[in-house]
């Protein structure tokens, strides 16, 4: 299983970030875009994120479609799907539930190092009032912190596990 | 379920008074008649309202139920304190009022007391078994609480008292898709599609649950029923327009193997396509590009 490094930049994490307080009172979820690092197999870029829905999360047509003209577009700029964010419905709710699994198993078909992020509705509720400088979200069911590349904040690292297996 | 008009009209109102240009009133006014959820603006605007006494008394006897709007918003926006501020006031005016008494359950709901909530909600549905807000509260109560068995049971009782309240259907709908039980779902929309078959939307969420149970006759009936969103919409809806492509692309792949005994007409996937690259051209032309491609691996895969 190894050790997995997930950079995030700060591009990405402002979008997913606004998109989940756009729609406060539905779930949300999008795709996270990058690479794998040309370094350092064992570091993931994730450079970019498009917001995806904010209704009907389950439905297919609608994630088809985007997923086709996203991986178009981003294969123009050597950057594939590498993720899924999610944000629950629920203020207190952290779970991953079975939609936000599907689909990230899916991705993880086609790219094994496919990072699940959920967002903790808490944190995104306190974000435009405190200082605090964490990150909002947790990856696949673990607590993962990731460095924010360009963000100022850098916190300690622990393996992800992969949540599907 | 809002018009494209009536959404104008709102966002405009909505511009105008965020930008100091009055209308507080008439937009309030809106929300409330079109049902929609913006409970910041409500609350400022409204509180702006009620803590002027002149504009208070130029309502007349309109204030109580911007009252009662203005303290759902807060409750709404966990501003408890201006809720219960606002409850108060309805109470001294209206005591022994049932529809205080929801007020009240409501912000025992807002402060995530349950039970309580529950059982003012019971004691309010003794004396008034009909009353449709306070079954559908009681729903609000499970689904917030996560536990959403419970949530369709008890909107699957309210549906069969109330069986033409169009809005359960879809709560019903969108709670099943969100927990991927499709076949429920599409049974809700086909209740909302015998009730009222004109309207678009219903068509286009029952196709795309369709598309979603999968298999050669439920894709076939989803394209039938994206035909039939785009012929009540004009041809104007793009969901519709992707979906038609999607069904063709997905049936081709599904009967790859098999006789093309009733090949479907190719002519309605290309008419499709034309469409989407006229809309695209006019609204998005920088996509445009990204479009053909997508609709080319569509049709090769």
């Amino acid at each position: 299983m190894g050790e997995l490094k997930y950079e995030l930049s700060q591009n990405a994490y402002i979008k997913l970030v606004l998109h989940a307080r756009k729609h406060k009172t539905a779930a949300v979820n999008g795709v996270l875009l990058g690479r794998v690092s040309p370094q350092n197999d064992a570091v993931v870029e994730i450079a970019d994120s498009v917001p995806l829905f904010h209704s009907h999360l389950g439905l297919l047509p609608n994630l088809e479609i985007s997923l086709i003209m996203i991986e178009e577009h981003y294969s123009a700029q050597g950057l594939g799907i590498v993720g899924y964010f999610h944000a629950n419905e629920r203020f207190d709710d952290l779970e991953l539930d079975s939609i936000a699994k599907n689909i990230g198993n899916h991705i993880c078909r086609y790219f094994p190092q496919c990072a699940v992020l959920l967002l903790d509705n808490k944190k995104l509720e306190a974000l435009p009032k405190g200082k605090d400088r964490s990150p909002v979200m947790q990856v696949s069911a673990v607590f993962v912190c990731i460095e924010l590349s360009n963000y100022g904040v850098s916190v300690s690292f622990l393996a992800i596990k992969r949540f599907w297996l | 379920m809002v018009t494209k008009t009536e959404e104008t009209q709102l966002n405009r109102l909505e511009n105008q008074v965020d930008n100091g240009g009055g209308g507080a009133w008439e937009y309030l006014c809106l929300v409330k008649k079109l049902k929609v959820r913006r409970p910041d603006k409500v609350l400022r605007h409204g509180l702006s309202i009620l803590n002027d006494p002149k504009k208070r008394s130029a309502l007349g006897p309109d204030v109580w139920t911007l009252y009662e709007q203005v303290s759902i918003a807060a409750m709404d926006c966990q501003c408890l304190d201006v809720a219960k501020d606002c409850i108060k006031v309805l109470q001294k005016q209206f005591p022994e009022s049932k529809r205080v008494g929801r007020l009240e359950g409501i912000l025992l709901e807002a402060k995530g007391l349950w039970a309580e909530a529950e059982k003012a909600y019971s004691s309010l549905l003794e004396d008034n078994p009909l009353d449709p807000v306070l079954h559908k509260r009681r729903v609000a109560i499970a689904k917030a609480q996560g536990n959403f068995p419970t949530a369709i049971e008890w909107l699957n009782k309210y549906l069969e008292t109330f069986m033409a309240d169009h809005d359960a259907w879809r709560e019903l709908a969108e709670i099943y898709v969100s927990l991927q039980m499709y076949k429920q779902a599409a049974f809700c929309y086909e209740e909302l599609i015998l009730s009222q078959p004109t309207v678009p939307l219903y068509h286009l969420a029952y196709a795309d649950v369709l598309y979603t149970l999968g298999g050669v006759e439920n894709i076939l009936l989803a394209k039938k029923y994206y035909a039939s969103a785009i012929d009540l919409t004009g041809g104007k809806n793009t969901k519709a327009l992707f979906g038609i492509c999607l069904c063709s692309s997905a049936i081709a792949q599904l009967t790859k193997g098999r006789n093309k005994e009733d090949k479907e007409s190719p002519e309605l996937q290309s008419l499709a396509a034309a469409a989407l690259e006229k809309d695209y051209k006019q609204r998005a032309p920088a996509k445009l590009l990204l479009l053909t491609s997508a609709l080319k691996s569509l049709k090769t895969s």
